[in-house]
């Protein structure tokens, strides 16, 4: 007796000790059943299927860490995967720089509009990338609107063929990331910076602090949180980029646009190397987790 | 410590799990196609049940979409147990597509696939369409076609040889890669229609000094340069190398003075300032919207593009290939994508039928009507005047006194890849003429001694 | 605070600027989408061509590919949410062994690349006859929205009123009574906010319909917008036209229920 009022009052206390153990896993079960199945397992199957040599058709051959090796040495993998890097910095580097000026700009004085503004600045990500692409691709057309801007400047030396140009092709991608990901970056900033206590800067300004000084003293550090979290998920966003390519350049001119997700999707359906791709998707992960990790250490550090 | 032993081995546990089910290797347990047992076969259809006949082409351009369209609505009439069931698609798109299409469980009846080997070839080698042969016999296709034709769907049952074999399907189209032109362009420069490739050089250059924009050229998708390089690498190699060159045969060699030559052509094209600036980063279909906006003198392209650019263009559009050192006319051509039967297919009989019907003689006159270059009965065919009269005189001069020569991508299965990023790097002039027949040569090279 | 009306004259042209960089790609696809589609339509000298939507939606098959879409992303939906809730409820109100075990699984499937396990999938969805039906496209949807999804209600049940759960349970209700007469009711601003991220994700998700449905048969608007590019050789308004059809959805409730995309995203982001 004495032990079931025990366990009434650690019920209590913990609030929902059960008596029948089994019940959570029944709320848990459809989740756990679809989730595995349709994600886990293939993630299993991935690592299992990087360490073969197949054509998609035919019987398979056990390579080992062949598919793994041949990541290092073939160039143009490597060169996709550096691509990703420079992608980083346009989804992800350069959108944060963008942002935590703006956001402090429009944190500092209460101007009208800002809910309007907010709406507005956040709809790239809303647009599916598809369409996004589609646009760009009109945009950055030899005769689209871009160089037509240009030319209206006067800056009639800098048109190109933003898309077929090996120097430019690749960070014109990139842009079209910064494009999508400044919104996001900027309202979590602002959301981030509304919280800093106004007296901080009200002190801040007594001691004589001017807007620069305020915003390393003050501003940065109280966002840290939230400069972690839109660097995670515009990095993801940066390392998922398949779409976007896949409609604008399809990895080219040449190869200066290819990237790992394409290299997956073209290697396992196009050319017929499942392992390989398999391999390029596993070390895609491996990325992603690692750059998540450091992110968010450095993010807790501070 | 309880609840991390507990811990441990459920994380064991989902793993094992995990394990289990992905016991098998990939590549097993999928079945090996099993090829079915070919019963006999019939030519009449009538009295198949209700059947729906997947199709996939890339028949999307006006002409071509018109011809199909009026076809498939004629042979529904003639069987009207027979559905179709239409997917078309742009010849980019049917290309990333078709692989994973074919070796899918559910996969289209009648494909329209790319004679090289890159993809016919590769789909022969894994087993995944259907010899003709039978077929060809029961409907004289032998008698319809010339050998020629046929040869370019004609590969050994493991697909190590192309243009000797089984037939795997047949196409509608003739194609003939040359130069389009506007003409009243041509008359304000006071040019006549350049007659070889010296002439074609001097009025570019004419066309360059008048400030106009001599050539009009769309590669974002990397293969359009290959039909600017194909006519011109006849200007400088001989026939015969090409057509090794182009069908992966072995004996010949991309490392020559002559192929180097072509190329130098080529980049010295770009270096003049003869194309259309940022060519690489132009849509294909935006180039020969530009000729048809008077924006260019001239274009080079395959005569598929004539349907599109007559109807914009009326009669300022003409067309001519210009004849190599020896008088004669030789240029890339050949046939459209000849529709082949997928070894999925569910009724053979029904899919041969269809590909008869859209081949067949009075459907040559539909294509024809269409805006289409018919690959049989051309002489017949031939409208008497406008753009087409240009392309059916210069099909019938190349294919009876000249050389229709092979798509260069058809040489090997990563040849598309290799030439197109090659054509975008040396039209960038990234690499230099002999750098570019280089890799050429190593991708050719390899295969050929793979293949042996 | 208080700012000079200099520098609140800045703020307000720094506002238009980045909305106008923002605006600016939407404007030059809306111009192009109403302008004429070919050069004999040009010379009929109309500004506005309403009638491309119209012919976009035909030429471009989008009744078929918006069909497939609906049909995807409500059995994506209607799925995923209800197994997020149970399985967050779970996860959220009850103590049991192995439930921080449970969370990191599910976390990890937030960020784990769709090309990470497309390959693999495939190939088993192949050999049990899944591709090429909506079940196919959807089912990796539904583990992937599963993932974030159970976090999302995770987070919304840890943080409703454990009193209140209390006092149901001892006035005898069972735990599933409490999750739908107490817990969904009041919850419904966060399962709102779940239900617009799982469409918003379903409806413009690329990479897996165009792997799992090979024959076309299953193609979603986004995947018809693509092929439709290459597919239209005669110019660009059709294409711009088929574009703004497809983003279209989404917008729409984006611009109604704006606050619950943001928040759904800011706040889904903030990991523990």
């Amino acid at each position: 007796m004495s032990s079931a009022v025990k366990t009434d009052r650690s019920a209590t206390a913990r609030s929902g000790r059960l008596t029948r153990p089994w019940v959570p896993f029944a709320y848990l079960a459809p989740a756990l059943l679809l989730y595995g199945l349709f994600l886990l397992v293939p993630l299993g199957r991935a690592a299992q299927f990087s360490f073969f040599e197949w054509d998609g058709l035919g019987a398979s051959t056990f390579v080992g860490l062949d598919n793994y090796v041949a990541i290092v040495q073939d160039e143009q993998l490597r060169e996709a995967f550096w691509h990703a890097l420079v992608l980083i910095f346009f989804y992800a580097v350069l959108p944060l720089i963008i942002g935590l000026v703006l956001a402090a700009i429009l944190t500092r004085a209460n101007v009208r509009g800002m809910g309007f503004f907010r709406t507005i600045i956040f709809l790239p990500q809303v647009i599916a990338m598809v369409v996004v692409a589609v646009i760009w691709r009109q945009i950055y057309a030899p005769d689209g609107p871009l160089n037509g801007l240009l030319r209206l400047v006067g800056l009639d030396s800098l048109t190109t063929a933003w898309l077929g140009d090996y120097t430019w092709t690749l960070p014109a991608v990139g842009l079209i990331g910064t494009w999508v990901s400044t919104g996001l970056v900027t309202v979590l900033l602002m959301a981030g910076m509304a919280k800093v206590p106004r007296d901080l800067y009200e002190a801040a300004r007594l001691d004589g602090a001017g807007a620069v000084r305020e915003f390393f003293s003050i501003t940065l550090p109280s966002v840290r949180g939230e400069i972690t979290v839109a660097l995670t998920l515009t990095i993801v966003a940066a390392l998922k980029t398949f779409d976007l390519v896949y409609v604008t350049t399809r990895g080219g001119p040449g190869t200066s646009t290819t990237v790992p997700s394409y290299e997956v999707y073209r290697r396992a359906f196009e050319l017929g190397e499942v392992g390989a791709a398999a391999a390029v998707g596993i070390v895609l992960t491996i990325i992603v987790f690692s750059i998540n990790a450091v992110v968010n250490r450095i993010g807790e550090k501070k | 410590m309880k609840r991390n032993t507990r811990l441990a081995s459920m994380a064991i546990g989902s793993a094992a799990l995990l394990l289990g089910l992905a016991a098998c290797a990939p590549g097993t347990g999928q079945g090996d196609d099993a090829p079915e047992s070919d019963g006999p076969i019939s030519t009449d259809i009538s009295g198949v049940g209700e059947t729906t006949l997947t199709v996939w082409d890339q028949e999307v351009r006006g002409g071509q979409n018109e011809q199909i369209e009026q076809l498939n609505a004629a042979f529904e009439e003639k069987y009207p147990n027979v559905t179709i069931d239409r997917v078309s698609q742009a010849f980019d798109d049917l290309n990333t597509t078709l692989r994973l299409a074919l070796t899918d469980t559910d996969a289209p009846d009648v494909v329209q696939a790319n004679n090289g080997r890159n993809t016919m070839g590769a789909f022969v080698e894994a087993g995944q369409l259907r010899a003709l042969d039978d077929y060809a016999d029961a409907y004289g296709w032998t008698d319809r076609y010339t050998e020629s034709i046929l040869q370019y769907s004609t590969y050994s049952e493991d697909a190590a040889v192309f243009g000797d074999g089984n037939l795997y399907g047949l196409p509608q189209v003739g194609e003939v890669v040359g130069v389009f032109y506007s003409k009243s362009k041509l008359s304000e420069l006071g040019l006549d229609v350049p007659a070889d490739w010296s002439e074609f050089d001097d009025a570019l250059a004419t066309a360059k000094s008048a400030g106009e924009t001599p050539m009009l050229l769309g590669n974002i998708e990397q293969w359009p340069a290959l039909h600017v390089f194909g006519p011109l690498q006849a200007g400088y190699v001989d026939a015969e190398e090409i057509t090794n060159l182009g069908l992966g045969n072995s004996g010949a060699s991309w490392a020559t003075p002559e192929n180097v030559e072509a190329a130098s052509a080529m980049q010295s094209w770009v270096d003049s300032g003869y194309f259309n600036s940022g060519a690489n980063g132009t849509d294909y279909d935006a180039a020969w919207q530009s000729l048809a906006a008077g924006d260019g003198v001239f274009l080079i392209g395959g005569s598929w593009l004539a349907a599109d650019l007559a109807d914009a263009m009326g009669d300022d559009l003409g067309f001519f290939v210009p004849a190599i050192g020896d008088g004669s006319l030789a240029t890339t051509g050949g046939t459209g994508l000849p529709f082949t039967i997928t070894s999925a297919a569910e009724n053979t009989d029904v899919a041969a039928a269809y590909i008869d019907f859209i081949t067949s003689d009075s459907a040559m006159e539909i294509i024809a009507e269409t805006g289409n270059l018919p690959v049989n009965r051309t002489a017949e065919l031939a409208p008497t005047s406008g753009v087409l009269a240009d392309v059916y005189s210069a099909f019938g001069e190349v294919t009876e006194n000249g050389s229709l020569l092979p798509y260069l991508d058809y040489a090997t299965p990563t040849f598309g890849e290799t030439l197109g990023q090659s054509l975008q790097d040396l039209l960038d002039g990234r690499v230099t003429p002999e750098e570019f027949t280089e890799a050429l040569e190593a991708d050719y090279a390899d295969f050929v001694e793979s293949n042996e | 605070m208080k700012t000079s009306a200099l520098e609140r004259g800045a703020n307000y042209v720094i506002l238009i600027v980045f909305a106008l960089i923002v605006l600016g790609p939407v404007g030059v696809i809306f111009t192009l989408a109403v302008g004429p589609q070919s050069a004999s339509v040009a010379r009929e000298g109309r500004t506005f061509h309403w009638e491309n939507f119209v012919e976009a939606w035909e030429v471009g098959r989008f009744s078929q590919y918006m069909l497939t879409s609906v049909t995807v992303a409500l059995l994506v939906v209607v799925i995923a949410v209800s197994a997020s809730i149970l399985a967050g409820y779970a996860l959220g109100t009850m103590n049991f062994r192995g439930s921080t075990f449970f969370f990191y699984l599910f976390l990890l499937g937030i960020m784990v690349p769709t090309e990470a396990f497309i390959v693999p999938l495939y190939f088993d969805m192949r050999s049990i006859g899944l591709t090429n039906t909506v079940w196919g496209v959807a089912f990796p949807q539904i583990a992937m929205s599963i993932a974030f999804g159970t976090y999302w209600m995770r987070t919304y049940f840890r943080s409703s009123s454990r009193a209140m759960i209390e006092a149901a349970r001892l006035d005898g209700a069972g735990s599933m009574r409490v999750l739908w007469y107490i817990l969904v009711p009041i919850g419904r601003p966060a399962i709102l906010t779940l239900v617009l991220l799982t469409f918003m994700w379903t409806w413009n998700e690329f990479l897996i319909p165009l792997v799992m449905s090979p024959n076309g048969s299953v193609r979603t608007a986004p995947l018809g917008l693509a092929f439709f590019q290459g597919q239209y050789t005669q110019g660009t308004a059709l294409l711009a036209a088929g574009a703004i059809l497809v983003a279209l959805p989404v917008v729409v409730l984006y611009i109604f229920l704006q606050r619950h995309f943001i928040k759904g995203m800011l706040e889904g982001a903030v990991r523990e």
